[in-house]
Order: structure tokens, then sequence, then C-alpha cells
């Protein structure tokens, strides 16, 4: 079946029209953050470059500009009103701490549970390792109530350690799957070599086979990673005066008016370093995404 | 200890003298699972199945919105669940949600796989470019169809409008007949990037002979594809349902970002609608009851999906 020089260019069209497609929204969403807010809420200005570029929706969500230097800086108070501090340099912040923590945490208890299960033989093995599995199944609605309750009791509602815990919860069961899937691609052969010479099952852990998988801790990082950054639900129930950039991006929206160029700006941060993130480890991620289900 | 004899094979290899192996604890040493296992065990007992049965305890009792206080009567909740007409058209949402997304999702997923399944130059960067809507994150996500389904300035409104598509009376997130519309795209467009990513994963690990067998014998393009290629990528593609199925079940960030379950009661679904007991109402044991009801669909409808289509791990 192979293609004709028609087809080949036919499809090149279709391909990066399909893919522009797909990208529309996003550079879209990158200019709105550039465009004063007269031109957000002007027809003609909606889409194409006749506006003035500006910087100060980014000085006010980033550089915590206040309301009132903002106004000098654009001309323009449209839609003074709602939330009265749109800085979110603190936000950003937290959001790392979480995202980053969650991440060390899901690493520290995946990495090694996911290697007793690649390389141990027992009995309860493959249940235990649905049991796991099935957590991934279960709606974190399911468990918010009660979890709501424990923080409360264990005064961790409303701070970074609790979001780090539940975003762990969220992340263990694929951080487990895809570690356990990078494992069992390492031949058993080299555990038994090192276990000839004399080395403990700690031993062939630490120094053996966890190098041979760095690539997969990696893919597995900017999983969790991502995961944590995006996460929304329980950020919203178990937070408040914390609140990591999916929660707080919807605080711009009031009934006085939203705030769109703020939110753009936040929006378009928030996007940065998940896109850099997995730029870097592509093609793990496809390997991570698919649950190693290509294997047989 | 000293009487203890080091194999002679142990002397010459890289571990760091045998000093060090003998101080540990004996079960750092052993092949038990146990202690790789027992941390994380302990997380999800703590913080996973321990708040689960405690939901299940919470639905026991009832309410009262007076005094605050919960009183045991354990078919309350359980009653006042199946009497009430939201939670039925909250099923009916979220199903018709579920379904209409993962059709599109996984009919557009496998065009477009196809489409960039190509080694020539350039369609690596087309199919990195294509991975990106996933990292945004979801709330994102639903505020930029938010300002772009805008009624009065939003992109794709105004779009619509100006093509004579859609009629300018009727604001696509604010009409209660195409707001659900409205928040499936924003699915679509961030969740069709899965679907193609795992599409071309199986397309890429096909193996090439039987496309050349049939190449010889004079089949034609949809003939390999639909003889060749879609039966050799049912599984995947089955797996590919379930994963994104369970998560559409629990839809809530878009829902909840874009319309908040409105216009009326019109995007509603089981989470934003137990969502919306905890908050607004503040009753958490029906709250409970709604969500292990939807736990409960899930588990039924994705075991039925998986004997159905014999899926495997």
């Amino acid at each position: 079946m192979h293609e004709t020089f028609l087809q080949k260019r036919l499809r090149d069209v279709a391909a990066v029209l399909v893919v522009g497609m797909f990208m529309f929204p996003l550079f879209w969403w990158a200019l709105t953050s550039f465009k004063p807010t007269s031109a957000i809420f002007n027809k003609d200005e909606i889409v194409w470059f006749n506006f003035k570029p500006t910087l100060v929706n980014y000085a006010v969500t980033m550089l915590g500009k206040s309301r009132a230097e903002l106004a000098i800086d654009s001309g323009n108070t449209f839609g003074v009103g709602g939330a009265s501090s749109y800085d979110s340099r603190q936000t950003i912040i937290d959001s790392l701490i979480i995202a980053v923590g969650a991440t060390a945490l899901t690493l520290l208890l995946a990495v090694v549970a996911a290697y007793a299960l690649s390389r141990m033989r027992f009995r309860w093995r493959q249940a235990y390792l649905n049991w796991i599995l099935s957590q991934r199944f279960m709606p974190p609605i399911a468990i918010i109530v009660p979890v709501v309750f424990m923080f409360h009791y264990l005064s961790l509602l409303d701070t970074r350690l609790g979001l780090i815990i539940v975003d762990t919860l969220i992340n263990l069961p694929i951080a487990v799957l895809l570690m356990k899937s990078f494992y069992d691609d390492v031949p058993v052969d080299v555990d038994e070599a090192a276990m000839i010479d004399g080395a403990t099952r700690l031993q062939i852990f630490w120094r053996v086979v966890l190098p041979m998988v760095k690539g997969g801790v990696a893919a597995t990082a900017v999983l969790c990673f991502i995961f944590s950054w995006t996460e929304f639900l329980m950020s919203l129930f178990l937070t408040n005066s914390i609140r990591t950039l999916p929660v707080r991006i919807t605080t711009f929206v009031t009934s006085t008016g939203s705030e769109w160029g703020f939110i753009a700006a936040l929006g378009t941060t928030a996007v940065i370093p998940s896109f850099i993130f997995i730029l870097l480890v592509q093609k793990q991620l496809v390997r991570g995404l698919t649950l190693g289900s290509l294997k047989e | 200890m000293v009487s203890q004899q080091v194999p002679s094979l142990a002397v010459d290899v890289p571990v760091s003298g045998t000093e060090r192996r003998r101080v540990w604890p004996r079960f750092l040493t052993s092949e038990h699972p146990f202690p790789w296992l027992a941390p994380i065990t302990a997380l999800i007992l703590a913080f996973g199945v321990y708040p689960l049965l405690y939901a299940l305890w919470l639905t026991f009792f009832k309410r009262n919105p007076v005094t605050r206080l919960n009183v045991f009567n354990p078919t309350w909740n359980w009653g006042k669940l199946f009497a009430d007409e939201r939670v039925w058209g909250a099923i009916g949402h979220t199903y018709l949600y579920t379904i209409s997304a993962l059709l599109i999702e996984l009919g557009l997923g496998l065009a477009i796989a196809l489409l960039l399944d190509s080694d020539r130059r350039g369609y690596g960067l087309l199919r990195a470019l294509m991975t990106l809507p996933l990292v945004v994150p979801p709330a994102v996500t639903g505020m930029m169809f938010l300002l772009m389904l805008d009624g009065s300035f939003g992109v794709l409104s105004t779009g619509l409008v100006s093509l004579g598509l859609w009629s300018p009376q009727h604001p696509i997130l604010a009409s209660s007949g195409s707001a659900l519309a409205g928040v499936l795209l924003a699915d679509i467009w961030q969740w069709t990037p899965f679907m193609v990513l795992i599409m071309l994963a199986g397309l890429r690990a096909l193996p090439k002979e039987p496309f050349e067998a049939a190449a010889i014998d004079g089949a034609t393009a949809s003939q390999a594809f639909f003889r060749l290629t879609l039966p050799m990528l049912s599984r995947i593609i089955a797996l590919a349902v379930l994963i994104r199925g369970v998560d559409l079940f629990r839809i809530y960030d878009y829902v909840k970002v874009m319309t908040d379950s409105g216009p009326g009661t019109s995007t509603e679904t089981l989470t934003s609608y137990a969502g919306t007991i905890y908050f607004k109402n503040a009753d958490f044991p029906y709250a409970s009851t709604i969500s292990l009801f939807t736990l409960l669909l899930v588990i039924v409808t994705s075991s039925i999906f998986i004997k159905l289509f014999k899926v495997r791990f």
C-alpha cells in the first residue's frame, strides 16, 4: 500500500491541519494573556493581532502589581471588583511544593514496592498488584468526605502535607504499574549474577537494578508531577487558604466579571512546566500511558 | 558470628565489605517482600481503604439539618437516593457524556493516529505537539473553553455565529440543550490526544508481514484496515476505552469550572451533584451515599465491559 506523491502531500496537509486545530486553543489562550482587557472584550480584536500587546496581566499575577498600578499601566479599569488580590506568586510556590513533594513521596514508595513485585515470587503477588491497581478505579469523590474528617482530626486540612498525601495516593497505582514494567525489562539474570557474587537484595536493588531503570524513574516522576500539578477535585475540597494553581485560577471568575487577562496569564504559566517535562521524556511517557500493555 | 565463613566467591566482588552486611537487620537481607511493600500498603490502607469504609458507615446516618447531628438510620440515605430525581438526571448525563466522549475520542483518536503514523520528516514533531493538550490542567482547559465559548466575545461562539451555524440568542454554555456538548468539546480537545498516543503505540507495534502478504494478494487499503489493523488493535482499544471510561465517569473539573452543573441541572453529573450536596447543603452522609453509588456504578459498568470485551491487563 504505497502512497503516491499526491497522497503523500494530501496526508501532509491533513496532518498539519489537524495538529494545527488542536494547537489553536493553546495559541489563542497564550495570545489572550498578552491582551489588554479592552481587547479581550472586543469582538474585532478576538483573534487577530490588531491589539497592542501588554505584559500587564503577567505583572499582576506574577509580580504582584497592585490594581492602582495596573489601572495606570493600562489606562483601563474595566471589571474592577471581585477578588481583591490577583497576585499568584504564593500559589505557584505552593503548587510546586505540593507537586514535587507528591512526586518524591510517590517515587519513594512505588520504586521500592514495584521492585519486589517484579522480582520476588510470593503467593499473593498478582492479587496484591490487582489491589493496588484497583485503587486507580476509585473515584476520588468516593473517599473525599471521610478524608476531610480525617484531615480535620489530624490537622492536615488546608496544609501542603495533606495534599501531598492525597496526590501520592492518586499517583501510586500508575507509578507502581509503570515502575514494574520498567523492572520487568531488566533481565533477571542481572539479579542472579549479582546474587551469586554475594550481594544482598538491597544491594542488588540499589546498586545494580535501580541505576538501570533511571530513565523509567524519570518518566514516572514526570507523570506524577503532571498529575499532581493538574489535580483539581482534592485541592478544592481539602484546602482553603492554600490554593493550587488549578483551583486558584477559578477564583478569578466572579459574579461581577471575570478577569480573563489574568486567568489567561496564570493559565499559560500553569502549562509551561508540564510542556517542558513532557517534551523531555516523550518516548518513555508513551510507554507509560499505554501501561506496558503492548508487551505480550 | 566470627565462625561464619564468607563464601570464597564473595571475596573478590564489589560488595563493599562483608562487615556492613552483618550489622543489617535480618528482614532487610531476607527474600520476604514485606519490608518492600509495607510502606505503600500502610498509606493505601490509611488514606484509601479506611476512608472508603468510613464513607460506607456514614451512609447509614441521617443528618438533621437543624441540629447538625447525624442519627443512625441505615436506610434513610439510600431510600432518598433512589427517590431523588436529580440523581436519575445525573446518571443520564453521566452515561450520555461518557459514552459520547468515548465514541468521539476513540474515532477521532484512531483516525488521527493513522494520519500521523508515518516515518517521514516532520511527523515526529507533529506527534509530539499532539500530546501537549494532555498536560494542560483540566481546570485550565475548562477556563480556556469557557472563554472561547462565551456568547458575546468567545472566539468559537462568534466564529460559529458568523458562519451562520449557531444563533446568537442561545449562548452555547448557557443553554440547557447545548451546555453538555460545550463541556464535551473541552473533554474531546484534552483527551483525544490520549487516544492518539495509545493508538499510535499500538499501530507501531503491529507486525509488518501480514500487511505485506495482503498487499501481494491485492488487498485495498480499507480492506487491510478492517481485516487486519482493527482486529489486531482490538485488545489495546478495549483497554483504552476502559481506562478512559472510568475517568470520564467521574467527570468533575470541566463541569465545575464551565457550567457549575447548570444551567438548571442540565449538566449535572453524579460527581458534581455529590459536590453540590457537600458544599451547599453540608449533608455529608448523603454526599457520601451519592459518591459510593457512583463507585458502585463504575464497578458494575466496568465489570460488564471487562467480561464483554475480554479485557486483560
